[in-house]
């Protein structure tokens, strides 16, 4: 099925280790936060305003697109940060802002910034769509829709060809990966309510994600629900109904994570990346989507489902605590120095052991994710088979290692 | 002598200071984070000397910061 637009596929950069990431996994967008407006302030190492500038280089330089969430909930004295972060905005040529608030948009439409209407927003019909396009260009759909639901909004927007301020056709934007949440569209107060962290500010505090006890009032009986996190859904992943997904007419697929590791950007991004291409040039199958979902697996997950897209009820619940990945990665230490004449680099061993037959993870703003198995290795100047916590270490890496570069060991996770 | 002392850095605006304790604190135009009203501070770190019958109030204050950033010593 060759279609007449391309794909586009838009990855999340909580950090500089995850834009390098999703350049490396070759990303055609990536969305990011500053400051204390998105709604990930509280657990992702949020960016500063001085770093748009780097961020809007970076994906110049990478040919690729970058835009900004601003959809939090906005009080008055947010005002000035908005404005103060739209003018530079604007001024580094950041492509669009992902807003839900009215404030953001009235603002971005005065200094004329495109803007695209984050999922906050609950786009869920054709008239919110056509409401919509008279300030955006892309609109991100509510993720509890159905593909039919997805398709219906996007024939309509041909039929009626509903354009945006750009002048073309509205672009639909789906969420394909990553943690699902319990509340819709995200609008959740149970972290607002038990711990006064409002997810809507970005601070949620995942109390879904917890077990519960039910208490029966009367006899003061408490049971465990067992084998299952009631509140916490298992995380989105549509690769093997990708072709669907395609199909339904969106033009955007986008991966959740703005909080995750580089290697989960890395990895899944590269798998979609594929799993895009492999349906444009008709080599689409449901082994390869098996494939491609055994390597997810291996990276942060809760355990896969395909959402609300086909027609299901939220009933998939999380079986553990935490990720289900199949691996896991252990700090190791840090990088020093790198010798690139002979392709070697030198680490610095801050926690655990390493030994030959290893197989290391590498992160860092410069190299996104690298893995290798060590082959050699040489502790503290000699030829050894193990290293400990405080040895400096030097072995072949192909990658340039800088001090920013932090290293891991993979070993298989094993779940209970 | 008792005193608050405010992470400003982490701060993410959510007001619940200054709702609770608007004599203490302020919303910032500017940056939309919460200001120590005549905390003494360089940098991201602000301290304000608070007399002994505070201690309680203002402990509420910085058990119901959601991220934690208020400390009272």
């Amino acid at each position: 099925m060759k279609r007449e637009k391309p794909i586009e596929l838009l990855a999340p950069a909580g950090s500089f280790d995850s834009l390098q990431a999703a350049i490396n996994a070759g990303a055609d967008s990536v969305y990011f936060g500053v400051e204390q407006l998105n709604m990930r302030t509280r657990s992702s190492k949020s960016f500063d305003i001085d770093d748009i500038k780097t961020i809007s280089s970076i994906c110049k330089a990478n040919n690729m697109k970058a835009y900004i969430t601003l959809n939090t909930v906005m009080y008055e004295y947010d005002m000035q940060l908005l404005k103060t972060i739209l003018k530079e905005v604007k001024k580094q040529g950041i492509d669009a802002v992902i807003a839900a608030d009215f404030a953001v948009i009235e603002y971005c439409n005065q200094l004329g910034i495109p803007l695209h209407i984050s999922t906050q927003a609950n786009v869920s019909n054709i008239e919110s769509v056509e409401f919509f396009s008279k300030f955006a260009d892309v609109i991100v759909l509510a993720r509890e829709l159905t593909l039919k639901q997805v398709e219906y909004i996007c024939n309509e927007i041909k039929r009626k060809e509903i354009k945006g301020p750009s002048g073309g056709l509205v672009k639909i934007e789906l969420f394909v990966h990553g943690a699902l949440c319990m509340a819709v569209s995200g609008k959740c107060y149970l972290s607002l309510h038990t711990q006064n962290a409002s997810a809507n500010r970005g601070a949620c505090i995942q109390n879904c994600r917890r077990p519960y006890i039910v208490k029966d009032a009367e006899s003061g009986e408490e049971l465990m629900i067992d084998n299952e996190y009631i509140m916490s859904p298992k995380d989105l992943c549509t690769i093997d109904i990708l072709d669907q997904v395609i199909a339904s007419g969106v033009d955007v697929l986008k991966i959740e994570g703005r909080t995750k590791g580089a290697e989960y950007v890395q990895v899944v991004t590269q798998c979609y990346k594929q799993a895009v291409e492999s349906i444009n040039d008709g080599t689409f199958c449901p082994e390869k989507a098996a494939a491609w979902k055994t390597e997810m697996e291996k990276v942060y997950n809760r355990g896969f489902w395909e959402g609300y897209y086909l027609g299901r009820k939220l009933g998939e619940w999380t079986p553990q605590p935490g990720s289900a990945a199949t691996e896991k990665k252990i700090y190791i230490g840090k990088g020093t120095k790198y010798y690139p004449k002979i392709n070697v680099g030198e680490f610095i061993i801050e926690s655990g052991s390493l030994k030959v037959g290893d197989t290391l993870m590498v992160t860092g703003p410069h190299c996104g994710m690298v893995k290798e198995t060590i082959e050699t290795l040489w502790v503290n100047g000699t030829k050894d088979n193990e290293a400990i916590k405080g040895d400096k270490v030097t072995f072949p890496f192909h990658t340039r290692v800088t001090s920013k570069d932090k290293l891991y060991k993979i070993t298989a996770a094993h779940h209970a | 002598m008792h005193k608050i002392i405010h992470y400003r850095k982490q701060c993410i605006g959510c007001a619940v200071c200054y709702e609770q304790q608007p004599e203490l604190w302020r919303m910032s135009k500017k940056d939309g984070k919460a200001t120590l009203i005549k905390g003494i501070g360089k940098k991201d770190v602000f301290i304000l000397n608070i007399p002994h019958a505070e201690v309680v109030r203002c402990n509420e204050i910085a058990e119901a910061c959601p991220v934690r950033i208020i400390k009272v010593l």
